[in-house]
């Protein structure tokens, strides 16, 4: 019951994080900008938005995948807040890959289909740059997250005594946040990429799925490299985080498919000279 | 031999983490559950059991789920058309995409080298009858490619299963995950190196020529256990 609540107030905070990172935006750009609570007035709206299935669909999988995006992201919540596995949370994100490829090629669309093909070629280079969270076993000599906090108490935060890494995820997050540089797969010289064709109440669900990955992405990364700090705290720091993240999405354009690809490559080439620099130090610089 | 060296590694253990005592890891959390034959032990961990429950889901979607009829549009013209599959090649498919989901399950759950490897064997094996089935030269031609490189994968990929046998003694993950045995990088690396050509991703899958192919349910399921048997990997290597 008490995690239904946290995933409920996730999924509220997550939409109001996606509104203000679109504010954040526009405002750099000199435009007004939606308000703030925009993400939760639209997923409302597509909630009670006539729904059906494209005729050329693949029914089952179009419709099931849905609740399978927003039941990975709940299981990644639940992992986060009982301070288990970071090995789980890693699994979930190349779960989300799946989901993102299949949500693309379900309808027949050749705009998903487009989505859907970005998506296999962004995995190329996100899933060895997630992998670099076994630099964090290197450190701290433990996936649990619960043990990863109690490091940092012992020997400082992560931020700082692991930078490199902390930049790897930050990349992973940045390509996973709406009007990223990264997020190829979505472009709209595709219209909406892999989602063109889930309107409505599907529209809805992916939604609430994506603003659980968004929170349960920031509060990840606030508690692998800062550490334990009060829930109010973790809120505070998760949304400074996306601040960041606002500014860059709003200076930058999209990138193109093999440019995303190769910047994304060019941070695994320093995490991997900073985990053979580790191997053969023996320990922490 | 073999008896007698897995008895010499597990004696030397503390009797809490002895063969049957794995309850436990700074990786994964409490087990959920063994099984164990002699001493491989077949078990599930809060992680191996996301993704089995994954696994099985898009088995069951591939079982019960009706392909797509992907649109393509003429070039130089406004029409379009729809590809059908026929139901003999929707019949192949989705067999394989089932044992595909079936082997995955297999290697989600060994408890030991060898079969984990012979699982991701038969993940290739399936994902190459997955893409083969669509009769399309292209795709064809991908196909082709994929198998010379899983025959390629093989060899890596059983060449680390058995030098982690002639290291350490053992197959079995339920001793191998123990700190008292040190499994050489080498051998972890041929293992991951197995899997990347084997499973395709993350890789190979970038030539993505399969997605011309039509049969979502069945064409995920190539990404399904790619995806997971990497992620199975990722955990053995990182455990040893």
């Amino acid at each position: 019951m008490m995690i239904l609540l946290y995933i409920i107030f996730a999924v509220i905070v997550g939409l109001l994080f996606h509104g203000i990172h679109r504010k954040v935006i526009a405002r750099i750009q000199t435009r007004p900008g939606p308000p703030i609570w925009q993400e939760f007035l639209h997923v409302m709206k597509f909630s009670f938005k006539q729904t059906w299935i494209p005729k050329t669909a693949s029914k089952v999988l179009f419709v099931a995948i849905v609740p399978a995006v927003i039941a990975i992201w709940a299981g990644a919540l639940y992992v986060l807040f009982t301070g288990g596995s970071l090995l789980v949370i890693f699994g979930v994100y190349l779960l989300h890959k799946i989901t993102e490829h299949g949500l693309g090629l379900s309808s027949g669309s050749p705009y998903g289909k487009l989505g859907a093909i970005r998506s296999v070629l962004s995995a190329a280079s996100e899933i060895p740059l997630i992998a670099s969270i076994a630099g964090i076993y290197f450190v701290t000599g433990s996936l649990m997250i619960s043990d990863i906090v109690a490091y940092q108490a012992d020997h400082g935060i992560l931020l700082i005594t692991a930078l490199p890494i902390a930049l790897a995820m930050y990349v992973i997050i940045l390509s996973k946040v709406p009007y990223s540089p990264f997020g190829i797969i979505e472009a709209k010289e595709i219209v909406s990429g892999n989602k063109t064709e889930h309107f409505g109440a599907f529209r809805a669900g992916l939604e609430v799925g994506f603003a659980l990955k968004t929170f349960v992405l920031l509060a990840v990364f606030v508690t692998l490299f800062i550490g334990a700090m009060p829930f109010w705290m973790l809120l505070i720091a998760s949304l400074i985080l996306l601040l960041t993240m606002s500014f860059i999405c709003a200076l930058t354009p999209m990138l193109s498919p093999y440019d995303a690809v190769t910047i994304q490559i060019g941070v695994i080439i320093i995490v991997i000279i900073y985990m053979a620099f580790i191997a053969f130090a023996g320990g922490m610089p | 031999m073999y008896e007698a060296m897995t008895a010499s590694v597990t004696a030397s253990m503390p009797v809490s983490e002895s063969a049957y005592g794995f309850t436990q890891t700074d990786i994964e959390g409490q087990a959920l559950f063994s099984l164990p034959f002699g001493d491989i032990v077949n078990f599930l961990t809060p992680y191996t059991a996301v993704l089995f429950v994954f696994a099985l889901t898009f088995t069951i979607i591939a079982l019960i789920s009706k392909p797509e009829r992907q649109v393509d549009t003429v070039m130089g013209g406004d029409a379009y058309y729809t590809k059908d599959i026929s139901r003999e090649t929707l019949r192949f498919q989705r067999f394989m995409a089932i044992a595909c989901g079936l082997a995955t399950m297999g290697g989600i759950m060994a408890g030991d080298v060898f079969n984990f490897t012979l699982f991701t064997a038969f993940i290739g094996i399936t994902n190459i009858g997955i893409v083969a089935a669509v009769k399309n030269k292209h795709i064809l031609d991908n196909a082709f490619e994929y198998g010379l490189l899983a025959m390629i994968g093989t060899l890596p990929l059983f060449v680390g299963a058995a030098l982690v046998l002639a290291t350490t003694g053992t197959l079995s993950m339920w001793i191998l995950f123990t700190p008292e045995v040190a499994v050489p990088l080498f051998a972890k690396l041929l293992l991951v190196i197995g899997v990347i050509a084997e499973g395709m991703a993350p890789v190979f899958v970038a030539k993505a020529e399969i997605t011309r192919a039509p049969g979502a349910p069945y064409i995920l399921m190539v990404h399904v256990s790619s995806l997971l048997i990497f992620l199975r990997v990722i955990e053995i290597v990182i455990s040893m």
